[in-house]
Formats: C-alpha cells, structure tokens, sequence
C-alpha cells in the first residue's frame, strides 16, 4: 500500500518535470490562437513557426558557434587540466601545495568581480567579437585541475615507474599510461565542461555583439528578449532548437551526467 | 637521487607553466585591475579619474542596491527550503525499493542539464498573463488568473520556484547519494531502541545527511547571488525593480552605463557578501547535528 | 636546429617583403572603412551609396562594413574606440555618446574644414545645426538624418467612432480615448484600446512616450540647459499625468501583447516615426487606411508643435590617417541625391530644410504624401542634451514612468520631483 503511493508521488512528480517540455514542444508547432490551449493535441500542426526563426535568425550557425566554441574548450581543459593535475600529484617540486592552494582560491573568487577586468582586457587585446574571447579565458578549468588531481592520485606508482625506466617521458607517462588509466575522470570533465560551456550566456552577452560569432544560447536570448520572436510560438520554437541537442545527447547518456555531476557534488 | 629531485623540479614547472601563466592573464591581472578600479571612475574610453572611497559613498546610498540584496534575499528564502524539502522527500521515497528508479531520475534530471535560457522562456510563456497555462488552468476551474510576473510581490517567488524546478533534480540525485551512504547498522541500532519511522527521519538520516544539506545550501546561495538570465529574459528587472538581481545591476551599472569603477565595486561587495552569507549558513546548519 | 632557422628568417623576410611591395602597388588610392547601421534598409543605402562613390572616385575607394547586427550599437563602438580599431567615417551616431567620445578625443571636429559652415547651413536649419555644438565650442558630427516621432492614428477606427479629426490637446485626446477603447466582440474583455505604449522600463522606450511629448508641452526644452535639470516643471508634470491617466483609465494596455498591434487594428493611435510608413505599406490590406498627425499637447499650448528628432549623425574618427578625404566622402554622403535615396530606401528624413522646396525631391513626396508631413516636421525638432550620461538619466525617467503612469504609485508632481533630483545627482558626479 505504501509502495503504490509511492509510485503515485513520484510519477505526479515526473509529470511536472517532463509534462512542461511536452507542452512546449507542441505549442511550438501550433498557431498563435491555440497557444494557451491546454491539449498537447491539435489539428493544426504545422512547422512555421520554426520556419520563421530559421528565416529570421542564422541559428545555425549559432549552433556550429556553439559548437565549435565548447569543443574548443572542453579539449583544451582536459589536456591542461590533466597536465597540470598530473604535475600535481605525481611530482615532487618545490612551491606545488602553494600553487595547489592559489588554485583552490581562484575557485573561490565570484564571477562578479572578475568579469569586468576580463571585459576590459579583452577590449584590449581587441578580441571582443571573436572566438578567441570566447574561448581564452576558459582554457584551462581549476574544477578540472581538481578533479584530476585527485584522481591522478589514485594510480598505482608501479605502473608509472615501469613507463620511466621504459624511458618515457612525464608528458608521455601522462597521454600513454595515465589518461586510458582515467576514464572516469575524463569522461565527467568533459561532460560538466561541455555542458557548462554550451549553456553559458553571461560572458558572451559582455563580449560578442557579432552575430556571426554569437554562440546558440545567446543568440536565443535575444532573439526572445528583443522582441523579433514576434509570437510566442516562434519564441518557443527557438528555445526547442536550442534544448534538442543538449536533450539527445542526454537521453542517450543520461547515466554519465547524472553520475559526472555527482561525483563533483560530492567531492564539492 | 639529486638528479632526479631537480629534473622532478624543472619538469613540475615546466608542467604548471601554462596554468601560471593562465592565472596571471586572466585571473591574478583582473583581480588586481578590480582592485584599482574600484578607487576611481572609469567609462572604457576615456581616462580613468582616481576619486578615493568615492564609489563607497555611492554604494552605500544607492537604494537600487540594496533593493536587489533585498530582492536575492526573498530568492534564497523561498528557494532554499522548497529546494530541500522536496529534494529530501523524493530521494527518501527513491530510496525504497523502487521499481524504474532510472527513469524517474532521469526525469528529474532533465531539467538540470537544459540551458536556463530554454527554461526561462518555457517558464514566462507558462506564467503569461493572458494565454499562460498556469492561468488557463486557474480559469478552467473558476479560480482568478494570477499576476505571476506582473504584481511586485509575487515576480521573484515565481522566479524562485522555477529555479527551484530546474535544479531540484541535481539535489534529489545528491541526496539519493548521500542516502546510500548511510550505514544499516545505524537504523538497526535505532529500531533496537524502539525508534519509530518518523523518530528515525529526524535522528539518524537528517544527521547523517549533513555534509549533503550543507552543500546544497551553500550552491543554491551562489546560484541565488548569481541570478542574471531569468531576470534579463523574464522581466528586465521589473515590475519596479523587483526582480534586479544583484548580477543583473552589476551588468547594467558596466554595460549601458559604462560606470566601469561603480560596477566592480558592486562586484566586490557582493562577493563580500556571499563570503559573510556563506561563513553564517555554515555554522548555522553545522551546528545543527550537534544539538 | 640552426638550419631549420635560418629556413624561416629567409621565409619571414621574404614575407615581409612581400607585403611591403603590395602596399608600394596600391600606395596611390586612399583606402576609407565606413560603418552604417545594421538596419537592413540602412545598408542597402550604404551600398547603394558607397558604389557610387567608388565609380565616381577611382583615388578615394569606400569600404563599406555593416555594424553587428542586432545589438546596441553603442557598446560596439565604444569597444572600438577603447582598442583604437574605429573606421574612418561612421554615419550611425547617435547624439548621445559624442559627449562621452569628445571628452576621449575619438572624434575629428568638423567644424575645423574650411567649407564646413558653407556645406552645414546650406542644408540644416542654423537651431538645429547649434544643438549638435558640444561643450568645447567646437561640432563634431554632421546632422544627417531624423525620425519625427509624430500621432499615427487609424483613419477607418476614427470615422466609425464619428471622430472627424484627429485630437489635437490632451482633452481631445481623452475624449476619444473613452470612445475608442472597447469591447469589440463582446465576450468582456477589452480588446481595442487608444493607443499602445511600451511599458517595459527600457531607458530607450521613452524616446517614443515622455521625451517626444515633453519636447511638444514644453515648446522645444529638452532635459537639461546649461548643466542644470531643466525638466523640473508643469509641462513634465502634465506629460506624466497625462500618461498615467490613459493607463489608469485602460486607454493603453498594460500587459506586453504580441504583433503589430496598429497593424491588426487593435489601437487607433501609436508614436511612431517616419519608418512605419515602409513596413505598413508592406504589410497593411487594402482597406487599412492610416495617416499621420503632430504629437497632443496640454490644452492651450501655442503652435508650432515640436518633437523629438531621433536623429542619427556622421562622425570621422581621430583615428583616421586621410581627414579630408574621409570629409569629402561625408559631403557625399549628405548630397541631395544621396538624400533621396535616403527617403526612397530608409523612409527615413534628411535633416534638410529645402525638403518641401526643392525640386529634386518634388517627385518623391508627391508619391509619397505621408513622408512629407515628416519633411516639414524635421525642422521643428528636438534632439538630445550634450551630456555624457544620457543613458542613466533616460533609465532614471524609465523608472519614474514606470513607478507613475504604468503602475499609478506615485503622483506626477513626486516622481518628476524625484526624477529631477537624482537626475541632477548625476549630473553632478
């Protein structure tokens, strides 16, 4: 009796969280008079109001933006980040747990007092309106230096030591022995990098007025914000193609994500 | 021996060389410029004028200010507690012997990992005045529609429980962890004393779950303090100011107005802030376990 | 390892080399970037212009770049000035951030051309030409086009109330406020209201609500004079209560509706400026009949009635390493035919006093009778105050709207009070 209550909680529960996407999915494919109908069924099913933003807005190209700009990033963090996580843990130098202690400060510091020196120094460099703004500042992850570090410090010295007197090298000893030993390691950085890259909005609101290099989630937001979405289901269109690929690719790897974020959680 | 500890050395730095220099550049520089700014009045193009603690003065008789401090306040209050106890009672009852366990968290998941943009506007189209389903719904059954985002006192809590829709999932899944960990032994001990269901929710799970709950409550802060796109998109900062999170302010004081100096002593003080604020809610909620 | 060296000196130096004889080929034509707006119409006109330049002028060739799209085009520019990356000649410039690029001395002052007065009076009215002078005596930007904002009203939506004229004061206005808001189809809810007016507290909005109003109560004030707030008095305050009674009264909708609400003919009047005319001709049926009156004004208020100009201008950046060449380009730019095609293109209205004169123009306007009532509008206008911090005061005004008409929280005379005082705080800082 407690079980079928149980059940009855947690799919109402369900329901609120999947039934508000359902609703959005089909108001998106509705014409504006239906929009408050309460049916996700209707007649008059018709995709123009996708048509309307891909007329309106280069949101493909905002997603190859977006694209292009996470993979960036998530790359280069796992290859720096392991780097220097690797230095971190296995070798022994002078000044490492000062520098491990700067790393966990930076972690500390809110975005709100870093993002308008940031701004200004990319104003600078003349990078405002290009990826390199986009992508520069969040080459290299302290999360991520972290994380490997910890894991880094897991592996057995034994291995290790038999690809030195191989005569490998530290950088060697890390791509060749380390990395395939530390796939669960690699696997969440990546995950919480690429999913944190593709849904930030802040930082390119500050730096990219472009529309050719706006990344999908901003070019979204002002598309909704400044009024061009002239009905509400063409707005919510734009926001369906904007959460597709994050959806798929989550459907399919829903374990890795729920278990990369917890695994962050938990070491906090 | 020797050899091995100073190539160890040169390799160590060789190897950290690019996070130096990564910190200097985008770290260590920008905090030192916030710094500098925060003593003088700068628009990005023209000369930067010193003019002391001038910003201070500001600050402390700018009512925008303190309104949007106000205004995370009534976020956090209402989004925190929601937060746990939902995420505390779903992953007690996922706990159990639940048949499709996978799914109802995936479920509950999903709208961790969409954009907060997607769900901001799936969210102000629900709340819409007029042809929202929040107020259709109401009408369907008699009751009046609702002024969601419109009426000065009910924007922020309808921002703050979409937030807490958004992200409760992440908190399920910890506290479900966090479960997991809990010994048997514990309850054992704790039935062996007669303890009841409701007698063993207070005295061993809340305590044990501890170290999640504090967690939780510290992220859900810095998100609070963090607060910009669901106010940018929903509602600009109103209905009269009240939903300018202190971010959005921020923004507006560097961006439209180009105060350049203002805007990073806002940024300090709020980071000011969120460090007092968190160094409280640890102590408050640590304490907790011991009482 | 030094071989491999001594490959890439050869390499750069033939580089190098290579590059300076390609700059020695084209060093007799001067190379000029100009930025238009990222309006679509604007950079068909940019085009449009630009290559007739280019065939006209073998020796000064125009390179034309569209600034980004869809974003403030302020932040864009100012990043610009910031990193020094500025073009030559930019004609999207609006009158509020001169000050600020003065005071950085991004801008050429074009006064400083010899036959700059002949080319400005022979085109602008000598009031409107003082407005743009800025504080150090000198004028930095060319006046080159405006948007009047004036009362566009529903002829069809008028007639069946049995309103022959447009209103002309605020109590002609109110009048047919209450006849013309109402319930249409008759299921209780008021689906045809007055007139529309933006209710976000967007800082620009109100170029198109309380500062084009406040312009005609006040016969021509704008916000400021002479470093003081010149906007603490009745006609401020008649301009606020005027905006909170036709909300209070539910003459302006309150809630943010969807589409073009002139369009599909659910409000009689809107504020709008010249602009409209292209996109209601092409999206309006045949019957929709529209057309265009001055702005309200206080009862008793004298002719003419003036309003805010919107008005965009041409700067030449200090960056620039060809001045007068880059002048002689924004003379073009200002030429009779080039403002023709202004009107053709834009629908947008020189700031040019011979508009309804002038016998290049005939043509058009007589096409184009709407547009005139702007071309004789454009000399009785308004633009904005020399001063750097606009943007805060206009979001300063924003807010007081917002508190006092949209939401009726406080009454008119406080909030301009209000507004007045933090306004001149600023200023002061």
């Amino acid at each position: 009796m407690k079980k079928a209550i149980f059940y009855i909680i947690l799919s109402l529960v369900a329901l609120i969280f999947i039934y508000p996407f359902i609703w959005m999915a089909s108001a998106a494919l509705r014409p504006e008079i239906e929009i408050s109908s309460l049916s996700p069924f209707s007649h008059n099913f018709s995709i123009s109001n996708y048509k309307a933003v891909l007329e309106k807005i280069p949101i493909g190209r905002a997603f190859l933006n977006s694209l292009f700009v996470s993979s960036s990033i998530t790359f280069s963090v796992l290859v720096f980040s392991s780097i220097v996580g690797y230095a971190l843990s296995r070798l022994k130098f002078r000044g490492r747990e000062l520098i491990f202690m700067v790393i966990l400060f930076t972690m500390m510091i809110p975005f709100q007092i870093t993002m308008i020196p940031l701004y200004v120094l990319m104003v600078k460099f003349g990078w405002t309106d290009t990826y390199l703004a986009l992508i520069v500042p969040g080459m290299i992850s302290a999360f991520g230096i972290l994380l490997f570090r910890q894991y880094f410090k897991a592996i057995p010295q034994a291995i290790i030591d038999a690809a030195r007197i191989d005569g490998c090298s530290d950088l060697g000893i890390l791509f060749r022995i380390v990395w395939p030993n530390s796939i669960p390691a690699l696997v969440t950085v990546a995950i919480i990098t690429f999913m944190n890259t593709w849904n930030e909005v802040l930082w390119p609101l500050i730096v990219i007025r472009k529309q050719s290099i706006m990344t999908m989630p901003q070019m979204v937001t002002l598309f909704a914000v400044g009024g061009q979405a002239e009905q509400v289901g063409v707005g919510l269109a734009s926001a369906m193609m904007l959460a597709a690929p994050v959806v798929i690719i989550y459907c399919i790897f829903q374990r890795h994500f729920i278990a990369s974020m917890v695994h962050t959680g938990v070491k906090g | 021996m020797r050899r091995r500890a100073i190539e160890n050395n040169r390799v160590g730095y060789l190897m950290v060389s690019p996070y130096i220099i990564f910190f200097l550049l985008f770290v260590g520089y920008p905090l030192m410029f916030s710094l500098v700014l925060v003593f003088h009045k700068w628009n990005i193009i023209g000369p930067m004028r010193f003019i002391g603690f001038g910003n201070f003065g500001q600050l402390l008789h700018d009512a925008l200010f303190w309104k949007s401090l106000g205004n995370t306040l009534i976020f956090l209050v209402i989004h925190i507690p929601l937060q746990i106890i939902i995420a505390l009672v779903i992953a007690n009852i996922l706990n159990q012997r639940i048949a499709a366990r996978g799914f109802f968290r995936a479920a509950f998941f999903l709208p961790v990992v969409v954009s907060g943009v997607v769900v901001t506007i799936l969210w102000q189209q629900l709340y819409s005045q007029e042809t929202g389903l929040f107020n259709t719904l109401l009408s369907r059954i008699g009751l009046p529609k609702v002024p969601w985002l419109i009426s000065t006192r009910l924007a922020m809590p309808s921002i703050a429980i979409m937030a807490t829709w958004k992200n409760v999932g992440l908190y399920i899944v910890l506290f479900l962890t966090g479960l997991q960990t809990i010994p048997a032994s514990l309850y054992e001990v704790a039935d062996l004393d007669g303890a009841s269901e409701v007698q063993k929710f207070f005295h061993v799970t809340i305590p044990m779950l501890n170290p999640t709950m504090v967690m939780v409550v510290i992220l859900s802060t810095l998100g609070g303090f963090s607060l910009f796109i669901e106010p940018y998109v929903m509602t600009g900062g109103g209905p009269m100011n009240s939903t300018l999170s202190c971010v959005l302010y921020i923004y507006k004081q560097a961006f439209y107005f180009n105060h350049m100096g203002y805007a990073a002593t806002l940024g300090f003080a709020v980071a000011l802030i969120i460090m007092i604020v968190v160094i409280i809610q640890r102590k408050l909620v640590e304490t907790e376990i011991y009482t | 390892m030094l071989k491999s060296i001594k490959w890439l000196i050869v390499l750069l130096a033939v580089g190098i080399f290579s590059q300076e004889s390609i700059l020695f080929a084209k060093g007799d034509v001067v190379r000029l970037t100009y930025w238009p707006s990222s309006n679509p119409q604007e950079i068909e006109l940019a085009k449009v212009i630009v290559d007739e330049w280019n065939h006209k002028h073998p020796g000064i060739q125009v390179d034309m770049q569209p600034l980004p799209a869809s974003q403030s085009s302020e932040e864009v520019l100012l990043a610009a000035v910031a990193a020094k990356t500025t073009p030559d000649i930019c004609s999207n410039i609006w009158p509020g951030i001169v000050a600020g690029f003065t005071e950085a001395n991004a801008l050429v002052s074009l006064d400083n051309f010899k036959d700059f007065w002949d080319v400005a009076l022979s085109r602008a009215p000598e009031d409107i030409l003082e407005t743009f002078r800025s504080k150090d005596g000198h004028i930095y930007q060319m006046p080159w086009k405006g948007n009047p904002i004036m009362m566009e009203y529903n002829v069809k939506l008028f007639s069946d109330a049995g309103i022959s004229k447009p209103p002309r004061t605020y109590s002609e206005f109110m009048v047919a406020a209450q006849k013309l808001t109402r319930d249409t189809d008759r299921d209780g809810i008021i689906d045809q209201w007055m007139g529309i007016i933006n209710v976000s507290p967007v800082w620009w909005h109100r170029f198109f609500d309380f500062y084009s109003l406040y312009i005609a109560a006040s016969g021509g004030r704008t916000l400021f004079e002479d470093d003081k707030v010149n906007f603490d008095n009745e006609y401020a305050i008649q301009v606020f209560r005027f905006l909170q009674e036709g909300f209070k009264k539910g003459y302006f909708p309150k809630g943010t509706l969807q589409g073009n609400q002139f369009l599909m003919e659910n409000v009689a009047v809107q504020f709008v400026g010249p602009w409209d005319i292209g996109y209601l001709e092409k999206y309006k049926t045949e019957d929709f009949e529209y057309d265009f009156a001055p702005l309200p004004i206080p009862d008793n208020t004298p002719e003419p009635i003036l309003t805010y100009s919107d008005p965009k201008d041409i700067v030449i950046f200090s960056t620039t390493k060809h001045p007068e060449e880059a002048w002689e380009f924004v003379k073009f730019l200002i030429s009779k035919e080039s403002d023709l095609q202004l009107l053709k293109i834009c629908y947008q209205i020189p700031f040019r006093k011979d508009l309804d004169i002038d016998s290049t123009f005939k043509e058009y306007f007589d096409e184009n009778p709407k547009t005139m009532k702007f071309a004789k509008q454009i000399s009785y206008t308004r633009g904005v105050d020399n001063v750097s911090q606009l943007k805060e005061i206009f979001d300063v005004i924003a807010q007081a709207f917002e508190y006092c008409c949209v939401y009726g929280k406080e009454t008119p005379e406080k909030a301009v009070k209000n507004a007045a005082e933090r306004c001149q705080r600023i200023i002061g800082r």
